[in-house]
């Protein structure tokens, strides 16, 4: 899954959730909080996490806690792949040399 | 409302919310329902608000819709969910339907303006025309006895 690198649409909304996950790559988030950073509606935020996850840019897994000890229940994390870190740097980095020229 | 009044409710809008997400990952495709349902229910769950876990389900109901929309139509779903969550679609790769969700959506919000058009127009002449005052219709005056010969009165016949 996370070695596929296709071209993804590029909108505002999208723009938002890459720079969510570049604030720190490493760090895996869920749709929940991918929500507070941006604000983003779950009717546009779950669809952009699935076409990043398609093209190869970020990667999922469910998240290892037991459900019963901790009191809820399991949540999905996404995280940025490599190939999502290189890509996301270029969009941004082609997006501030359009801005700033 | 307050954050009160909206905490009181949560148990009311409880029902309502899980059948929303159930109902939209059923929507979703095959391969990925499951996951998406599990996924929205523990989002969900951050949400602490009557009308904010509303919206957040209201929203995955739309999530599904552009989802399928986004899912190829020409690969049918298989068993194995790494090859199918593979299959999914971006734009990038091509997509098989004639318009895209936000181009269906538009025409049918174009539609229903123009179908509301022609509604309240038809309905307000209808009305302009009983609303008139009725001394302004036409009556019909009692009809005119037909004229007499009166010939035969004349002098000289």
């Amino acid at each position: 899954m996370g070695q596929k690198d296709t071209n993804v649409r590029m909108s505002l909304q999208t723009l938002r959730v890459l720079e969510a996950f570049l604030e720190n790559p490493t760090e895996p988030l869920a749709g929940a909080d991918v929500h507070q950073r941006c604000g983003i509606a779950s009717g546009t935020l779950y669809p952009i996490l699935l076409r990043l996850e398609s093209a190869g840019w970020f990667v999922s897994q469910w998240e290892s806690i037991e459900p019963s000890s901790a009191g809820r229940p399991r949540r999905r994390l996404y995280r940025m792949t490599s190939t999502g870190l290189r890509r996301a740097s270029e969009v941004f980095a082609s997006f501030n040399r359009g801005v700033l020229a | 409302m307050s954050q009160r009044n909206e905490r009181s409710m949560q148990p009311e809008f409880d029902g309502v919310t899980h059948w929303l997400i159930h109902h939209a990952a059923r929507r979703a495709p095959e391969c990925l329902s499951s996951r998406l349902e599990e996924e929205w229910l523990a989002d969900l769950e951050s949400r602490f608000s009557a009308l904010s876990r509303l919206r957040f389900a209201a929203g995955c109901c739309w999530a599904a819709l552009v989802i399928v929309n986004d899912y190829p139509r020409s690969r049918v779903p298989v068993a194995s969910v790494v090859l199918t969550v593979k299959g999914f679609n971006t734009r990038a790769d091509g997509n098989f339907s004639y318009f895209s969700l936000r181009s269906g959506t538009l025409f049918l919000i174009v539609g229903l303006y123009a179908a509301l058009f022609c509604g309240l127009t038809t309905t307000f002449s209808h009305t302009r025309g009983l609303a008139a005052p009725p001394n302004s219709h036409n009556h019909v005056l009692n009809p005119v006895p037909p004229e007499i010969e009166m010939t035969y009165l004349l002098p000289g016949r």
